[in-house]
């Protein structure tokens, strides 16, 4: 595992997301009811911005066809979407959020 | 289910975009992954038509003379493409769009040709033209009525975007009419009532949507005679016990709009699904929310929420600048009462979400407090949503 840090806490707010990229990958990281989740940013449907979807409930909506993700597993929810998104394992210390890149 | 196209269920959006400009096949839009049915013991037969329906029987009679008894009946026919008489079906160079048949003969025409002329500015007009433009074709939409989209978007809307949209370079023709047609070997000409003649390699028509229905009609279910769809109650059922009816071809009172109509999109498609779902199964579901369109066309992300109901004054929320990916707003559509009740977004579907507790429950608000584009949006909402906010004084 190797840990590093993408943002502080107090970058995202209760079920908001900002865009992060980490080398090649876009990511967004999102904070629901306080949980924090890291995921693909693109939606697997349509070329979309996750990060500027709707968060709420653990899942997120692309703000494009409304696709929602499970942000915990990554599911395809509901249509237009058949294809999960990659989820990334995150934790958080102190004022700090991290991810595991390998 | 039975189905008179030869393909496993697919999502009919793509069709005029990624279907029509890229090179992906029919697998890449299906709304199920393969194998689904048979994991789910659903029976599909396709390139297979139902001839008639016995509603008291409780048969349906198929066209190769197969019968099959039915426990309940969901009539989704949608519709086929409405046709002009001087632009026959089935003819070269002339284009109608409905299945993924037509998106692929029309994505190849579309490889092959300079210059395409769309007859009719409606979504799906609008949406080729794009896509005709995005593959280097010279392209002109030709328009009969004085704005475009106009029984979907105010008047300011129109304006912004048929700006926009002849800043890309397509002719887009207002009040134009189509009276001569001319269809050549080499290419057709299509005469205006002005007098002058257009022409082009070849033409799509896009002028709307015919449900089908006959198999109803005949069965004697109640047909709306305004807008020729099956009449469905809250729960899609049709008049006659045991037979639902769901999508482009059901005509329905929208709880949320209060009259009957034939709801044209994807997500009504979707969501009267679901209560037919609900209905066969006997589990009660939420009645539907406000309905919800959207359309990708010249790089931008156009969502439509509500309905445009009479009298609404519209307020904006961003800028109208030029039509670059970077221009984003929308327009709230409220009522004397201050209830949202028809809302655009113009690259801001995110935004458009937030809002949709607010139009869902026509609260009344004052829309100028939600205006503020320098604010998130979502807080806003929020407060308006528990009348927390103090009313802009005008």
């Amino acid at each position: 595992m190797t840990w590093i840090k993408i943002a502080a806490v107090d970058q995202v707010g209760e079920d908001e997301a900002v865009a992060v990229v980490v080398g090649d990958l876009k990511l967004a990281l999102f904070n629901s009811g306080g949980n924090f989740h890291v995921t693909d940013n693109i939606c697997t449907h349509q070329y979309a911005m996750l990060s500027e979807g709707f968060v709420e409930d653990g899942c997120v909506e692309c703000p494009l066809h409304q696709a929602r993700f499970d942000l915990t597993t990554g599911a395809a929810l509901c249509a237009p979407a058949t294809q999960p998104i990659r989820v990334y394992p995150v934790k958080v210390e102190g004022d700090d959020i991290l991810m595991d890149v390998t | 289910m039975v189905g008179s196209e030869q393909s496993l269920p697919y999502e009919r959006p793509p069709l005029s975009k990624v279907m029509l400009s890229g090179s992906g096949s029919v697998d890449e839009i299906q709304i199920h992954p393969t194998g689904f049915h048979i994991e789910n013991s659903i029976e599909t037969l396709f390139g297979v038509e139902v001839s008639s329906l016995d509603a008291n029987g409780h048969t349906a009679m198929l066209k190769n003379g197969q019968t099959i008894e039915w426990q309940h009946c969901v009539v989704a026919t949608g519709g086929k493409a409405r046709t002009i008489a001087g632009l026959p079906l089935d003819t070269d160079r002339i284009h109608y769009l409905r299945t993924i048949a037509d998106t692929l003969r029309l994505r190849e025409e579309l490889r092959q040709s300079r210059s395409v002329l769309i007859v009719g500015g409606g979504f799906l007009g609008l949406e080729v033209a794009s896509t005709a433009r995005s593959l280097g074709l010279s392209a002109a939409v030709l328009e009969c009525s004085d704005r475009v989209l106009g029984r979907a978007i105010p008047p300011v809307l129109s304006s912004w975007l048929y700006q926009s949209i002849l800043a890309t370079g397509v002719d887009l023709r207002l009040n134009t009419r189509c009276e001569s047609f001319d269809v050549r070997t080499d290419g057709v000409s299509i005469g205006l009532a002005s007098g002058e003649a257009l022409s082009a390699d070849m033409v799509v028509v896009a002028v709307g949507l015919e449900p089908e229905v006959a198999i109803a009609r005949h069965a004697g279910l109640s047909i709306h005679p305004g807008n020729g769809g099956i009449r469905v109650d809250e729960h899609c059922m049709t008049s006659a016990p045991g037979v639902y009816a769901a999508g482009d071809c059901s005509s329905q009172t929208h709880p949320f709009i209060g009259s009957e109509m034939r709801l044209e999109s994807w997500q009504n498609a979707n969501a009267q699904a679901r209560l037919v779902a609900a209905a066969i199964v006997g589990v009660p579901i939420p009645p539907q929310t406000a309905p919800w369109f959207w359309s990708d066309q010249f790089g931008w992300n156009l969502q439509i929420l509500g309905v445009p109901v009479a009298g609404l004054q519209y307020h904006r929320r961003g800028e109208l600048g030029t039509a670059d990916t970077a221009t984003k707003f929308m327009l709230l559509g409220a009522n004397s009462a201050g209830q949202i009740l028809h809302a655009i977004a113009l690259n801001s579907g995110g935004d458009l979400r937030q809002l949709k507790p607010l139009v869902d429950s026509k609260t009344p608000c004052d829309p100028m407090f939600l205006c503020d584009a320098s604010a998130p949006l979502r807080p806003l909402v929020r407060a308006a949503l528990t009348r927390t906010y103090t009313p802009t004084v005008s």
